[in-house]
């Protein structure tokens, strides 16, 4: 039992130490920091994420990610797609409280497209020719060719809304950043802590949040906290208010009563297989196949991840249009060790003989425990695999390497992309292709006509085509989704908090402590 | 002394140069292609703009060439900049240096206070239930590794007792990483210091020293100590360096924002104007902390001076 003195002792000693955090402070641990604060110069979701809190896009998704307005109250499409039209609200303040209009559209839209240096992810712009200011609240986008994908990214943070004042200032993206979200940038102190302050002047137009106007708390302190048990023992003690827990203390988190575990739906994300198809044994079907065949993906979930994850069946993520699983069920490879087995003995592979690959992934959320599991798996018919554990970047980059590679072991890896809409299948798979791997003439001719059809019945078609050839030569083979970042532990004394479609925290209406 | 001095200074300088030579090439040591690596995060990049990088890097250009070209941006002060973010290098190594300095100092202090004294009462007490005692705590000590001391401590010191808070920076935040790499820490010093004071209590000028019927204490703290003092000094420079290794553990657990914490993902990351810079820097402070611990050494033995 703890004597009264020694309890005001520890009391006293707590409030001399005291804890950096104010009293209306939410903070937010995760894993690591941002790249950058400038949306044109990095990729990463702990970037997103962050940027999301500071900047607004000229659309939103509602809960049900669908495109909604937001910095723009409409926008208009010309009959043959090739332009589009923004109107803005008239009442738009940035953060250094100059107003915010077409100009500073046009300065967005022109740095990440026209730019010396433009945005890492110009290309899903689509081919914009050109961007005009019609009126101080009108901006109007020309497009070469008509772009299905153009109006949902524009709901992306990657066309997060800059405001021109950022040009005046030589550290914006590493020391400073102006936009009109609800939380103002107060400092960032790289590899630590970035912390934010409520936009006093801020009115919500399209975030799916119950809160219409400026945040509830006073700051946002967003915390790089690289151990999970760290972490977790900040949420006990109070010092943190919002985690990214690690999968391992999921099940006591939903256990505590101080703490609420939250699962992102919706968010776009696609966790499959892929392979080096320039070289044997990937470069035939059947050995992709029999890889497919091999796994039984529903138990591979299950142990490793429970109900935090779904089964996906298709190349895009579930809540993302053309998604059918359904139809991919039809076309994928069901678990079948036998037939995988007869797949393998066709190309001269079997107990003698044994496959050998490589599989990798990327570090974090426990995907290491889900490549033991296909790997355990894949032994039963006779493939030998070695796993390779990396940082997504490195990821990124042997993909590229190994399809460009003649000679070797064969290469698969656990791969995840997140987008809200399936231009996701253009990106990866038109030749020549993120990685430089998997496509066909035919495959080229329906990704092409994904991104200029407009008329959505006609799109969902051609995108199911798509989805088709994917599955049916198991270029791409859809595991499960989400797949990472999508928990979230919060304290139950700060209720409000809320994720929004495609893995976006809202804090607006989150109560500090 | 002097002559002592500028013999050690060339030692440095030609130490640093060996490392930049190294750390120039260092890109030229990646499989595939460095450039590939840099880009492969951003979206339907050309080979004409891979080209144009590769050029501005200098990597087409001769080996020498490339090193004068490195040297030179060096002297100005300009390490590049990261790959993820393209921030400054510079500027992101200075931030957080001072945070592992500090980290690795107080660490050492509690290690040396602890160790000092666990050693030096071991080898006085040599043989008895005492020295057993502490020298078992030493073992366990040493056999502790930093990651799990760590979070004993956090759980102890910061969620149950409420004590210190988790993480973060401030003093606050330094007592239970620097407790953490201290304390494994002290379990070598300690052995170190025993076995050493243990030489010198056996020595001929100490054994006179008694027998000329000096008061015990002087016996131990002037001429004892001072002699046993020696080796541990140096060994107290190695384990300063090795302590900010120790420290990239450390400041994990701890959300202590510092260096080693950032060359760990710099790595993981291949980020390498990075890696670059933190090799360069951790060079020139070992090789700093080296000059330092020669000084003392010539300060406490002057056999060394001359």
């Amino acid at each position: 039992m703890r004597s009264g003195y020694k309890s005001l002792a520890i009391s006293a000693l707590a409030v001399a130490l005291g804890s950096q955090a104010m009293a209306a402070d939410i903070v937010w641990a995760r894993d690591g920091d941002i790249d950058s604060l400038d949306p044109h110069r990095a990729t990463s979701t702990l970037s997103r994420q962050v940027w999301y809190q500071i900047y607004d896009s000229l659309l939103e998704f509602d809960d049900n990610g669908s495109v909604v307005p937001n910095l723009a109250r409409s926008w208009e499409v010309s009959d043959d797609g090739t332009e589009i039209t923004f109107v803005l609200h008239d009442d738009i303040v940035c953060h250094d409280g100059t107003p915010f209009d077409a100009d500073d559209v046009v300065w967005t839209a022109d740095r990440a497209i026209f730019g010396d240096h433009p945005s890492l992810t110009k290309a899903s712009w689509g081919n914009v020719i050109s961007v005009d200011k019609v009126d101080d609240l009108t901006v109007a986008l020309k497009l070469e060719q008509p772009f299905g994908a153009f109006v949902p990214f524009m709901a992306d943070q990657f066309t997060s809304m800059l405001c021109d004042s950022n040009a005046d200032a030589a550290d914006f993206g590493t020391g400073s950043a102006i936009g009109t979200g609800p939380w103002k940038l107060d400092s960032w102190s790289k590899g630590s802590e970035i912390v934010l302050e409520a936009n006093t002047d801020y009115v919500n137009r399209g975030r799916p949040v119950d809160n219409p106007g400026a945040p509830k708390a006073n700051r946002l302190v967003i915390r790089a906290m690289p151990e999970g048990q760290t972490r977790v023992a900040g949420l006990r003690t109070g010092e943190l208010n919002v985690i990214v827990p690690p999968i391992q203390e999921v099940k006591s988190l939903q256990e505590d009563e101080t703490a609420e575990v939250h699962v992102a739906e919706g968010t776009g994300q696609n966790m499959f297989l892929q392979f080096a198809v320039n070289r044997p044994p990937f470069d035939d079907a059947r050995a992709r196949r029999a890889v497919s065949h091999a796994i039984d993906k529903d138990m591979a979930i299950q142990v490793v991840y429970g109900d935090l994850v779904e089964r996906q069946y298709c190349p895009i993520s579930r809540g993302v249009f053309g998604n059918d699983p359904e139809f991919c069920q039809q076309h994928d490879q069901d678990y079948d060790p036998e037939k995988s087995k007869e797949l393998l003995a066709e190309l001269g592979y079997g107990p003698d003989n044994p496959m050998e690959v490589i599989l990798a992934t990327w570090t974090g959320d426990n995907r290491e425990r889900m490549l033991q599991m296909i790997q355990n798996q894949l032994k039963q018919v006779n493939i030998d695999v070695s796993i390779e554990v990396m940082d997504i970047g490195t990821l990124n980059a042997r993909d590229t390497q190994e399809n460009n590679k003649a000679e070797g072991p064969g290469y698969m890896d656990l791969m995840g992309w997140t987008w809200f809409d399936p231009d996701l299948l253009y990106l990866l798979w038109h030749s020549p292709g993120a990685y430089e791997g998997f496509h066909t003439p035919e495959l080229d001719k329906i990704l092409e006509a994904t991104r200029t059809t407009v008329d959505p019945a006609e799109r969902e078609k051609i995108v199911k085509d798509a989805f088709r050839i994917l599955l049916e030569e198991a270029a791409q083979v859809p595991i499960y989704t989400p797949g990472w970042l999508w928990l979230y532990a919060v304290s139950a004394d700060t209720p409000g908090f809320k994720i929004g479609p495609f893995n976006r925290a809202q804090f607006s209406a989150m109560e500090a402590p | 002394m002097a002559r002592f001095l500028v013999q050690r200074l060339f030692a440095a300088v030609l130490t640093i140069f060996v490392t930049t030579v190294a750390v120039s090439m260092l890109i030229h040591l990646v499989p595939g292609d460095p450039v590939q690596i840099m880009y492969a995060q951003s979206q339907g990049t050309t080979p004409e703009q891979l080209e144009a990088v590769r050029e501005r890097l200098g990597l087409d250009r001769p080996l020498v060439e490339q090193y004068i070209a490195y040297v030179g941006r060096l002297l100005q002060g300009d390490l590049g900049v990261t790959i993820r973010g393209e921030q400054p290098v510079l500027e992101l190594l200075l931030l957080r240096l001072p945070n592992t300095l500090i980290l690795a100092a107080s660490a050492l202090l509690i290690a040396s206070v602890i160790g000092l004294t666990f050693g030096f009462i071991a080898a006085y007490k040599r043989g008895t239930w005492l020295d057993t005692a502490l020298m078992t705590t030493a073992i366990l000590g040493v056999s502790m590794p930093h990651f799990w001391l760590g979070l004993i401590l956090l759980f102890y010191f910061a969620v149950q007792l409420g004590w210190f808070p988790v993480a973060g920076s401030g003093f606050p935040n330094l007592v239970l990483p620097a407790l953490t790499l201290g304390l494994t820490n002290a379990a070598i010093i300690a052995r170190l210091t025993r076995s050493s004071m243990i030489d010198v209590f056996d020595q001929d000028f100490v054994r006179t020293a008694h027998s000329k019927g000096l008061p015990k204490a002087m016996v131990l703290s002037r001429h004892a100590l001072r002699a046993g003092l020696v080796p541990i000094v140096t060994m107290m420079g190695l384990q300063f360096t090795y302590m900010m290794g120790g420290a990239i553990v450390v400041e994990n657990v701890f959300g202590w924002n510092g260096v080693g914490r950032m060359a760990i993902q710099a790595i993981f990351q291949r980020d390498y104007p990075l890696i670059q810079g933190f090799i360069l820097m951790f060079a020139i402070v070992v090789v700093l902390v080296s000059i330092l611990m020669d000084v003392i050494y010539a300060l406490l033995d002057p056999r060394i001076r001359h």
